[in-house]
């Protein structure tokens, strides 16, 4: 009998297992071909039917190409886009950075004010702050491109940064609010009877416990800056400007592709985010799912 | 005194944090969004030098009477109407697997969850070109497992493109759904199902009877945040079907709701008509997403 069992929860391990593999080849085999074709030679690359899962002599000479070079086309020639990952990487850096760093503290702040504090106004503010989640964005940024023109702020990082600041606002205010009234308020009532104002409080005392709150809406807000490609695509114009998503889409000529050197642009792209993902994920479910599961 | 001077001091710490919120959100929401509404009543054409008149309803008119307008929006519920049930049983299926107890659960969930952090334009590349139709690797295994004998163009025709721009969202978006079902499942007691077994109810009928209803609330959720993000699709498709580059033209097959807002403002610089569409879009999310909650929150009010 007991041996009956032991095969039974056995049976039932491997069956786990085979199932886990299929939704595993669902998930990875699109990251894990893009990977491979990207340290592949160009013959084995294109060899039919195609035989190899694994590159016979890995290179890395497409990374050397789109980064000296630019993109290529499957015909030989080189678009003048030598530069172009180099400024894309250091934009998108600057302005997934900068703005989930500013988030992050605007929305520290608020969100202790709203969880601990009364003041008048304050559940309108919140309300009209909170609204901006289910407004489709174009109805913002059709007449938001004509005003950022006129400030002359279309193509700079200092435009790309405060829109993805404003918006980021919603989601950030509303998790840093309720990672703050998650903090026991004893502490915080005994160091206000000290005699300690909002500021020493908020610094001395919430920021060390609301920092895994901190890091949850940092990560979020870093990820879905470097991710986006809309607010760029309307907001950018030049290199000054332009981040790795809308690089990557410049490199897709209409009818001629390099494969390899896509391959490795769209890998430079995502790893980042991936490697994010692989070690902060239980940061980036907690604020993507707006704290719905922890 | 002293309490005067924490009121003072309290009201400054609520203005410095909130003003530069209220302003950035003012300044970049929702004046823009009433400026647009403003550009919707004109004919402003960036492309035709003249002063913009006013011309009342007539984009809102003009849109609703023109053949596109109504093939494009047709095609976004299509994306809807084939990606949210998809999702859905790819969702369900995987947060069963989840919540089973196995040695490497917390890896496998790790790494299932990818896809859905990375760039939806990302995204969009990596199915282009694995359904490649020379040199995909789609192509290359199931060429090898023997079950084509050509290699197949999966994006040449018209009419399957936008199945693969579903197959990509989902792709894109199982593990938001997944996410959301794996703690609606673990909220379940065990109790329940324990009882259903003594009293001999089947595999099954322990899903069916036990499992799903108790899921309606997490589905609900799952199914609204999914219709939003399949409506409002955009990146994956930019580089999947629609050309890429940024001045080759728009692929008419996989031309949805918001690929159609682009190109009419940015492409043919017709303002005041893509502002008017903007806000018929908005009307249309507001409406299907009320209509959403209430039928889910509905049957789960019913069924519970």
């Amino acid at each position: 009998m007991t041996l009956g069992l032991r095969g039974q929860e056995r049976l039932r391990l491997a069956l786990i297992y085979i199932l886990c593999a299929v939704v595993l080849i669902w998930a990875l085999a699109p990251i894990y071909w893009v990977a491979v074709s990207s340290i592949s030679t160009r013959q084995e690359l294109y060899a039919r039917p195609y035989k190899i899962w694994f590159p016979s002599q890995p290179t890395l000479e497409s990374y050397q190409t789109i980064f000296t070079q630019g993109a290529k086309f499957r015909a030989g020639g080189f678009s003048p886009t030598a530069h172009l990952m180099g400024t894309g990487l250091r934009n998108s850096a600057i302005i997934s950075v900068a703005s989930a760093g500013i988030v992050t503290l605007m929305a520290t702040g608020a969100g202790y004010a709203f969880a601990r504090m009364d003041f008048k106004g304050k559940n309108i503010i919140f309300l009209l702050i909170m609204l901006m989640i289910p407004l489709p964005i174009w109805v913002s940024l059709i007449a938001l491109f004509f005003l950022m023109s006129q400030l002359e702020l279309v193509d700079t990082l200092v435009g790309l940064i405060l829109i993805f600041v404003t918006l980021l606002l919603p989601l950030s205010v509303w998790l840093m609010t309720t990672f703050v009234r998650d903090i026991p308020s004893e502490i915080q009532d005994a160091a206000r009877v000290d005699g300690a104002d909002r500021w020493r409080l908020v610094y001395s005392i919430v920021l060390p416990l609301a920092r895994p709150g901190m890091v949850a809406v940092f990560l979020v807000a870093m990820l879905s800056t470097w991710n986006n490609f809309l607010i760029p695509l309307i907001f950018t114009r030049t290199d000054d400007s332009q981040p790795l998503t809308i690089v990557l889409t410049l490199f897709i000529g209409q009818y001629e592709v390099a494969w390899e050197d896509m391959s490795a642009a769209a890998v430079v792209t995502m790893l980042p985010p991936f490697l994010i993902a692989l070690f902060f994920q239980r940061y980036l479910v907690r604020g993507l799912t707006m704290g719905a599961v922890k | 005194m002293q309490s005067r001077r924490i009121f003072s001091s309290d009201s400054i710490y609520v203005a410095v944090v909130l003003l530069p919120i209220i302003l950035l959100i003012a300044l970049f929401i929702y004046y823009p969004a009433i400026d647009t509404f403003g550009q919707s009543l004109t004919n402003r054409n960036l492309r035709v030098r003249r002063p913009a008149k006013p011309v009342g309803l007539n984009n809102y008119v003009k849109l609703i009477e023109d053949d596109e307008f109504w093939e494009v929006t047709g095609r976004s519920f299509k994306v809807v109407i084939i990606t949210l049930p998809l999702e859905m049983v790819v969702a369900f299926g995987i947060a069963m697997l989840l919540n089973q107890r196995f040695p490497g659960r917390g890896v496998v969930r790790t790494l299932t969850f990818l896809p859905w952090m990375l760039p939806g334009v990302v995204n969009g590349f990596l199915w282009g070109w694995l359904l490649n139709g020379e040199y995909g690797a789609l192509n290359g295994f199931l060429y090898q497992l023997g079950i084509i004998q050509e290699y197949q163009y999966w994006l040449r025709e018209p009419e399957h493109l936008i199945i693969w721009v579903t197959v990509v969202q989902t792709w894109t978006r199982y593990a938001f759904p997944t996410i959301i079902l794996l703690a609606g499942l673990q909220s379940i007691p065990d109790d329940l199902y324990d009882a259903a077994k003594v009293d001999g109810a089947s595999a099954l009928s322990r899903v069916r009877y036990i499992t799903i209803p108790l899921l309606l609330p997490s589905f609900g959720i799952a199914l609204v945040v999914e219709f939003i993000a399949a409506f409002q699709i955009f990146d994956v498709i930019w580089t999947l079907t629609a050309g890429g580059s940024a001045g080759g033209g728009m692929n008419p097959f996989t031309k949805t709701l918001m690929l159609y807002n682009y190109e009419l403002v940015f492409r043919d610089l017709r303002v005041g008509l893509g502002a008017a569409l903007s806000y018929i879009i908005l009307l249309m999310s507001l409406a299907v997403g009320l209509i959403f909650v209430m039928r889910v929150y509905n049957q789960g009010v019913q069924e519970a």
